[in-house]
């Protein structure tokens, strides 16, 4: 009998199945293995694609023809990426690790500004335009939403934003009798800023109970479709 | 060095003259120039030796010291040294007493106050004389006392030399220049012929050593016996002398039994005479001129016969009759004390050695007139004595101060007599300063000078005590702190046992407590508690508890398992799909409705591996639709490093029946790396970027991506994402470049709330959201592929017992807490 991939694929996946379902007597060697064994391949297969998708085609293959040609540009273009690789390395020795210094700074720099930029583009200025458009009848009318809606739920949203920013606020003062407490519209504010936080909170645990679920559904299946191939 | 004083603290190097450092501010004591170096407390002296010691002689000593060398020639055959090697140190003598009065002050040679010889070897101070310290009055007479030992003998033969031993260990001792006046008295008395020896000092520290028999005593001994032989004894003389005279000189008036060892001897001034050594001595070897003396014949001294002739009146009556001395025989010894002293008379207690100089401060001595009044009668039959010694013809008039104390020709009778025969100035002027008190003033700066006694201070002329107070003992170190207790006491100038470390002011003492507020102490308190509570384990009330609430853990698991295995392995379909479309998931299939058919789809997979089975069972409705209606070319990339092998598994599983093939409908661009930077330089050049497939294939020339070279000129982009990070990022940096590109945003139900406000601004065009998403999807699809179907009862029966088991928990917690304060309230009642 010839033992096809699925076959094994399938009953590795059932024992591993199975390891990861014993953490519900606890945490126990059985579970141990499964979580080194996944952590162990997981590395192993970034690793890999690390080095063969992104080390070997875009610094060490260009290295050659890039030598070869005349192009001082192209020289550059490799020469840089390929010195700022070797100082990043640096960082392995503690006494060299002083030379990681350039190519994190230009790393960090480079991450910062794109990250800044994309920030204000593309989150920052749409979702205010957008929570102001929540009062623009023209655009509720392009939606089919009548002024009522638009103003229910712009408001609806306009309070929750602002409530919720306020119940974090801890400004207080000490009263006559010691205790800390804030000012009473904030303290109202705040009440109902962690109703919206709460709200909010729930159909987050929702969404990731679903989440989990549906994981678990979808290996009850697999496991009971891998008893039905011996059935 | 010689011009440097280096500090013993900081070892700053100073100039010669500093008194303190000018870095630390450390006392420094003068360089002793001998030594080389400061001395420090705790340190053990260095053994010097005497010929190191040539600079603090005095000079007297060393003109006594040359002279002695220039007559030695006479008597040794050898030449007079010359004046350069008078000046060379010579071993002085190991036991002169009296040195340490000399190294405890040192004197200014500028001081203009006439200090005698015989006051300064005793005080320890250098004579200034208005003479020349070089030159000897010819009427002063100095006996220099001292233990024949510190005198370098020079061994002679006896027969070959006059010179008994005593002698000639004189003539190598060392000049000083403080100058007894007996030793310069014998020195005249001796003649001016006899070569002057050398005149010892005798040193205080050397009084503890008992005197050898061979030594100065030892001639006063020996004149004693012959005297004893030549004359009978007076004893009606013996009457006549104080009491404090000492037996040779009772004996020279008549023969004067002088016993050496017992205290008596001028000559040995230690208060211990061991018997033992003197017990042991060998016998005394008669000189010549003891043996020879007469009576009547003239055996004074030349040495003493030039102060006789100088100075007849100097003379005492006693020391003229110059009777022979008998010495007596060497009893057994008796350590010499303070009491055998008391016999002496003032003039010889002057050399006599006194205690210790640092035992007791200065003490006004008992002086009594008796001693003077009893030196005066000793004096007078002293004198009586000597002038009956035969005269002594004076000498040539060589220079007193290359005379030695004692010469070789001192032949027996004749010298004996002229010891005798002129009185010394310290004698006469001890007659002239009875009336004067010495002075027992401390000086300042010095070390507390000792209780004197009563004869060295009847000895005192009135200059001494005027010049002792019109000059205080300069020091170098007066302006230094007196040490005043230890070894140490009364100098100046000591170095502290702890260089460096002088406080002078309690250290100020500073509170180690925290200066705060009440307010801030508050809020440290609320700060310290919230840190411990998250530090300090909530203690388990009781195992009942703990033991419960695992049990319901594993009856909840249970109760899941089953009920999410039971519909699957069942495949029921019981429960309804979803019929309420939200807006987000329309807007979704109006998007993949409006992509034209054989389009560029780019479909980026940027989620977990654990999350596969959602994703896919939300996504394979959707692309079944694309992939049946459209047949669109796909391109695949990933900012994850797993979504290159999720889409093939994606491709390859629930599309399968599509039969998509790689690099001909489908295109994997693999992994892309540098998160949002990759994202932006993707979305801005994806050709430079992703130049080729995961198969390292040329991805941009092949058929998926023909026609294809920037970002908008795809149909549409389809995100399958499980969080709203990655989201995120697509959206922004897409935002420009995408420009009119509708982007679909497949995710988890976990990242949908995260994700609908993009949707709301209109920056999504659509969300799929987890099962319920790909249940609706299904629904237009004519139920392909059928998953999500498969997945719903399980999944609604899961979600519907998780909303049961919420409630009922809630129900339960409400009413515990409705129990718990019920007592409560009746409490505060």
């Amino acid at each position: 009998m010839t033992l096809s991939p699925d076959l094994i694929s399938g009953a590795l996946s059932f024992l591993f199945t199975i390891l990861i379902l014993s953490y519900v007597i606890g945490d126990n060697p059985l579970f141990r293995v499964a979580i080194y064994v996944f952590v162990g391949v997981a590395s192993g297969y970034v690793a890999s694609v690390v080095i063969w998708q992104v080390l070997v085609p875009r610094l060490i293959t260009p290295l050659v023809p890039t030598a070869m040609s005349n192009s001082p540009m192209q020289w550059v273009m490799i020469a840089v990426p390929l010195l700022g690789s070797i100082l990043v390395f640096a960082k392995i020795s503690q006494r060299l690790s002083g030379l990681a210094r350039f190519s994190m700074a230009y790393l960090v720099g480079v991450g910062a500004a794109v990250t800044v930029a994309g920030a204000m583009i593309g989150t920052l200025l749409p979702q205010v335009q957008s929570t102001i458009e929540f009062f623009d009848p023209q655009i509720a009318a392009a939606r089919s939403i009548t002024t009522a809606e638009v103003v229910g739920n712009g408001a609806i949203i306009l309070l929750g934003v602002v409530t919720s920013l306020i119940y974090f606020h801890f400004g207080a003062h000490q009263k006559t009798d010691g205790t800390m407490r804030r000012l009473l519209p904030i303290e109202i504010l705040a009440w109902i800023g962690r109703i919206f936080i709460g709200i909010t909170l729930g159909a987050v645990f929702a969404g990731v109970y679903a989440t989990a679920l549906t994981a678990l559904i979808e290996r009850l299946s697999s496991l009971i479709n891998f008893f039905g191939l011996f059935s | 060095m010689a011009d440097i004083l280096q500090c013993p603290n900081c070892k700053t190097e100073n100039p010669i003259g500093s008194k303190v450092c000018k870095n630390c501010q450390t006392p420094l004591s003068p360089v002793n120039k001998i030594t080389g170096g400061f001395i420090k407390p705790g340190q053990a002296p260095t053994r010097k030796h005497t010929a190191d010691l040539e600079p603090v002689l005095p000079q007297w000593l060393r003109d006594a010291r040359d002279a002695a060398r220039g007559t030695e020639p006479q008597n040794s055959m050898e030449p007079p040294l010359p004046q350069a090697e008078k000046d060379q140190p010579a071993a002085p003598p190991s036991n002169d007493f009296l040195a340490g009065l000399q190294s405890s002050e040192p004197v200014s040679e500028d001081d203009d106050e006439y200090i005698p010889d015989w006051l300064a070897n005793i005080t320890g101070k250098s004579p200034t004389t208005p003479r020349e310290a070089t030159s000897e009055p010819n009427t002063s007479r100095r006996v220099e006392m001292g233990h024949t030992a510190d005198f370098p003998i020079k061994e002679e033969p006896a027969e070959e030399s006059e010179t008994p031993s005593w002698l000639a260990s004189l003539q190598s001792q060392e000049a000083e220049p403080e100058k007894d006046e007996l030793t310069e008295w014998f020195r005249n008395a001796s003649g001016a012929d006899t070569p002057k020896h050398h005149e010892p000092t005798p040193k205080i520290e050397e009084s503890a050593a008992a005197p050898q028999p061979d030594e100065s005593p030892d001639w006063l001994r020996q004149m004693a016996m012959d005297a004893e032989k030549a004359e009978a004894p007076k004893p009606q003389e013996d009457s006549e002398f104080p009491a404090d005279a000492p037996d040779w000189l009772r004996n020279l008036g008549s023969p004067i039994e002088v016993n050496p060892d017992s205290g008596l001897n001028p000559f040995s001034l230690t208060e211990q005479a061991p018997a033992e050594s003197e017990a042991s001595a060998p016998p005394i070897e008669t000189p010549n001129w003891l043996s020879n003396e007469t009576p009547k014949q003239d055996t004074t001294p030349k040495w003493l016969q030039d102060d006789r002739a100088a100075s007849d009146s100097e003379t005492p009556a006693w020391l003229a009759n110059e009777a022979p001395i008998q010495l007596p025989p060497e009893p057994d010894s008796q350590p010499l004390s303070d009491d055998i002293f008391t016999e002496l008379p003032g003039w010889l207690k002057a050399a006599a050695p006194e205690s210790s100089i640092f035992s007791q401060a200065a003490k006004e001595p008992d002086v009594a007139p008796e001693p003077q009044q009893d030196s005066q009668d000793w004096l007078k039959d002293f004198q009586l004595a000597a002038d009956q010694a035969s005269e002594i013809k004076p000498e040539s008039e060589a220079t007193l101060e290359n005379a030695p104390a004692f010469s070789t020709d001192f032949h027996s009778d004749e010298n004996v007599n002229s010891l005798f025969t002129e009185m010394p100035d310290w004698l006469s002027n001890a007659v002239d300063s009875s009336s004067i008190s010495p002075s027992t003033s401390p000086v300042d700066g010095a070390l507390a000078p000792s209780e004197l006694p009563s004869w060295v201070q009847a000895m005192r002329p009135a200059d001494t005590s005027r010049v002792e107070k019109a000059q205080p003992a300069p020091t170098p170190n007066r302006d230094l702190p007196l040490e005043s207790r230890g070894a140490l006491a009364g100098l100046h100038g000591v170095l502290p046992a702890m260089p460096g470390f002088t406080p002078t002011s309690k250290p100020k003492a500073y509170s180690i407590k925290l200066n705060a507020s009440k307010e801030q102490m508050a809020h440290a308190e609320i700060l310290e508690q919230v840190l411990a509570a998250e530090t300090s384990p909530d203690p388990i009330e009781s195992l009942s508890a703990y033991r419960a609430s695992r049990t319901l853990r594993w009856f909840i698991a249970f109760m899941v398992l089953v009920a999410v295995a039971a519909p699957v392995f069942l495949r029921t379909q019981f429960f309804s799909t979803p019929v309420g479309v939200p807006n987000e998931t329309r807007d979704a299939i109006s998007v993949t409705q409006a992509i034209p058919e054989g389009s560029a789809l780019l479909v980026a997979f940027d989620y977990e591996p654990s999350r596969a089975g959602e994703i896919e069972a939300a996504a394979a409705p959707v692309f079944d639709q694309l992939l049946l209606l459209k047949h669109p070319r796909l391109t695949f990339i990933s900012t994850n490093e797993t979504g290159p092998i999720l889409a093939e598994r994606f491709i390859s599983g629930p599309l399968a029946g599509h039969n998509y093939q790689s690099g001909a409908t489908y295109l994997n661009l693999g992994y892309l790396s540098g998160g949002q930077s990759g994202i932006r330089a993707f979305a801005l050049d994806p050709a430079s970027v992703a130049p080729v497939d995961i198969n390292s294939q040329p991805a941009w020339t092949s058929t998926p991506l023909q026609g294809v070279t920037a970002l908008n000129q795809f149909a549409a982009m389809i995100l399958l994402t499980d969080n709203a990070d990655s989201a995120r990022a697509w959206v922004e940096q897409t935002e420009i470049t995408r420009k009119d590109t509708p982007i679909l945003i497949i995710s988890s139900a976990q990242s949908t709330p995260m994700i609908q406000p993009y949707y709301a601004a209109g920056q999504v065009d659509g969300i799929v959201s987890g099962l319920y998403g790909g249940a609706i999807f299904e629904q237009y699809n004519a139920g392909r592929p059928g998953t999500a179907r498969l997945y719903w009862d399980a999944y609604s029966v899961g979600m519907f017992l998780a909303v049961v088991l919420t409630l009922f928990g809630g129900l339960w917690n409400l009413a515990l807490g409705l129990r718990d304060r019920k007592p409560a309230g009746k409490g505060m009642k």
